[in-house]
């Protein structure tokens, strides 16, 4: 488990990351998703160590990562961004010098594991290639090869599919979907739909600040909740914004434009229900016959592109309404080898959490 | 720290880089060996490697100059640093795979006193102290260029500032000789010393301000000396310029002298120059 807790990350007057806090559960795929620069990598650099915060804290499995460096650094599998590969060695032997780095100390553990990363990333046709040799899809795999040794609970993998062709990115996202089964897998992503495609839970970063988490399906629908009703009704004006505003869950009624007798508006249904008919059927109570009605919903990219790109003054916070629902779900559903202190991180884990959902709200 | 050593020898031994310095180094020591002693009969094998520590001014900075900074520039430094091993290790494990590379041409030297004994008398003790001693003024210059090395992600940085820095201490002594004449002088060197460090610490932190004040403080104390003590200024400053001369103590070797404060001086080099490299890895992370 990893608890990341109000973590600011400074350089020099830029501010990186801006106190993000979340709790990552055993278990499942998690997301980073923002746009370029808006802090994953560092938050990445510092969850595994790589750089320091400016403040707050970061722990893994309870090891503080400024504390005591190198028991949190075991739990974790890191493949930075541009893959650490040295390219003067062969896959075989840069798997076996991971190995060593990662304490693995007995030298069959550390074959059997070396097979069994191989395996898993289907590098045994090139084991005996020089790094320089391969292909940018094959180092990625081998760089998430090298994440596994040491067995590590948590891998944590920065845009692992950047710079790949279409062939490869399906293979990768497969193989991050497989590893999501036997680990805790986080991974950055600027891609939308990769992230809906393969993460459990997202968080979504922007402008070094964590603006919105939840599953894919709790985000669309919360986010796609904002759906737009547009019609054109006949009659006075104020007779048809009265009518419409008495429709329940309808709100940000704007009219939009009046051309002799038509009044065009634009609502927004917060509920995310379709009220349609409703409206449909109050206008016509109210004896403004509609002659046009559609509703829009808002994608999900739209959202997201609108809840990163606004400055972070302007960005407003959502959080999935389930959130709570949704963790307590991860907890029971994982299967990691039961801990005796299990149940005890888990509440102790529940209460940044918390904290969080107040400050996103 | 056992598998980064491992790696780094071995990274050393497959590409070109570790048979050239080696070629180098020891075809030198050769040079000198075949001229002098061969030639010219003559029984002192500790002065041949007195002339052969020039080399080690131009080599041992290639040899330092890929150790951190090329880690940094293909970015492999993120798995070190983020794998449980400490930074101790990391320093270490690379300082020592140099140290074994620059080994094998001063073992290689090691057999030319025992050919000569073939001929006629030779002082092995004063043969084997001064390849003793050359190793450690060897090893001295390759932590000063490993320090170097975490300073920047640029190689040729890194051999030049390595070179200039070991030349620098090669001519200490007849920089000396310059210098011994007036206070002023003393007084304009150390500013020029201040400056530096005053750079440095501004770099290391990455704070302009803290530089300055490093600066400002050192030249009013500089000043308050040079006004009240000028005498001070210029001992202290013999005293600084003894300390840089870093080939020194390898001399009073050469001379016959197995010297103890050498020894300790090379180690103390060494410690600390392995002590400031962990110091800029561990400096790096925060900025």
């Amino acid at each position: 488990m990893i608890e990341v807790s109000h973590l600011t990350k400074r350089y020099g007057r830029h501010c990186a990351v801006d106190d993000i806090s979340f709790t990552v559960q055993d278990g499942g795929i998690y997301g980073l998703l923002g746009p370029n620069g808006a802090g994953k990598s560092t938050t990445m650099n510092v969850i595994t160590g790589y750089l320091s915060p400016t403040s707050g804290t970061v722990r893994i499995d309870g090891h503080d990562i400024v504390e005591e460096p190198q028991e949190a650094k075991a739990c974790i599998g890191y493949l930075p961004e541009q893959p650490p590969l040295y390219t003067d060695m062969t896959v075989a032997e840069y798997l076996q010098f991971v190995a060593e780095l990662k304490g693995v100390k007995r030298k069959s553990e550390r074959e059997a594991e070396i097979e069994r990363a191989m395996g898993r990333t289907g590098l045994e046709d090139v084991m005996d290639r020089l790094i320089r040799n391969l292909s940018k899809g094959y180092r990625q795999r081998v760089g998430i090869a090298a994440t596994l040794l040491g067995n590590p609970k948590v891998i944590i993998l920065d845009e692992p599919t950047v710079g790949l062709d279409p062939a490869q990115m399906i293979e990768i996202r497969s193989l991050i979907h497989d590893l999501g089964e036997t680990h805790t897998v986080i991974l950055s992503s600027h891609i939308l739909s990769e992230v809906q495609a393969v993460c459990d839970r997202v968080l979504i970063i922007a402008h070094g600040k964590l603006i919105a988490q939840g599953t894919p399906e709790e985000l669309a629908g919360k986010l796609a909740a904002h759906g737009m009703i547009s019609a054109t009704a006949v009659g006075n004006r104020d007779a048809v914004v009265a009518a419409a505003s008495a429709v329940p869950g309808l709100t940000g009624l704007k009219v939009t434009a009046e051309k002799g007798d038509e009044v065009s508006f634009t609502a927004s249904s917060e509920s995310g229900t379709d009220l349609r008919a409703a409206l449909s059927k109050a206008m016509a109570e109210a004896g403004c016959p509609v002659i046009s009605l559609s509703s829009s919903t808002i994608s999900l990219e739209d959202v997201f592109l609108q809840l990163t790109e606004a400055s972070p003054e302007e960005a407003e916070p959502v959080s999935a309404p389930e959130e709570k629902a949704g963790q307590s779900a991860d907890a029971e559903s994982n299967t990691s080898p039961a801990e005796p202190e299990q149940p005890a991180q888990d509440a102790a884990g529940e209460t940044p959490a918390k904290d969080d959902e107040k400050e996103v709200q | 720290m056992l598998a980064i050593f491992k790696r780094e020898t071995r990274s050393y031994f497959t590409s070109v880089v570790g048979y050239v310095i080696i070629a180098a180094i020891f075809a030198f020591v050769a040079l000198y060996y075949a001229a002098n002693n061969l030639i010219l009969g003559s029984p002192d094998f500790a002065s041949i490697l007195y002339y052969s520590v020039m080399v080690l001014l131009f080599v041992l900075p290639a040899l330092s100059m890929r150790s951190f900074a090329d880690e940094r520039r293909n970015k492999t430094d993120q798995l070190l640093l983020t794998s449980p091993v400490g930074i101790p290790s990391i320093v270490l494990g690379k300082y020592l795979a140099q140290l074994v590379v620059f080994a094998v041409p001063v073992a290689l030297s090691c057999l030319m006193p025992l050919s000569m004994a073939l001929f006629g008398d030779v002082s092995f003790l004063s043969a084997y102290s001064a390849v003793f001693a050359f190793f450690l003024a060897g090893a001295a210059c390759i932590a000063i260029g490993t320090f170097l090395s975490a300073m920047t992600e640029n190689q040729i940085l890194s051999y030049l500032s390595t070179f200039a820095v070991l030349l620098i201490c090669y001519l200490m002594n007849s920089i000396q000789t310059l210098f011994t004449t007036g206070n002023t002088m003393a007084f304009i060197v150390f500013c020029v010393i201040l400056a530096v460090a005053a750079v440095l610490v501004g770099l290391l932190c990455k704070n302009v301000l803290a530089g300055s004040a490093v600066f400002c403080v050192g030249a009013v104390v500089l000043i308050l000396l040079f006004r009240l003590r000028p005498t001070w200024l210029l001992e202290a400053f013999n005293h600084v310029l003894d300390a840089l001369s870093l080939f020194d103590p390898f001399t009073d070797f050469v001379g016959g002298m197995f010297s103890l404060p050498g020894i300790v001086y090379y180690l103390s080099v060494i410690v600390l120059f392995l002590f400031l490299t962990g110091q800029a890895l561990e400096r790096r992370r925060w900025n």
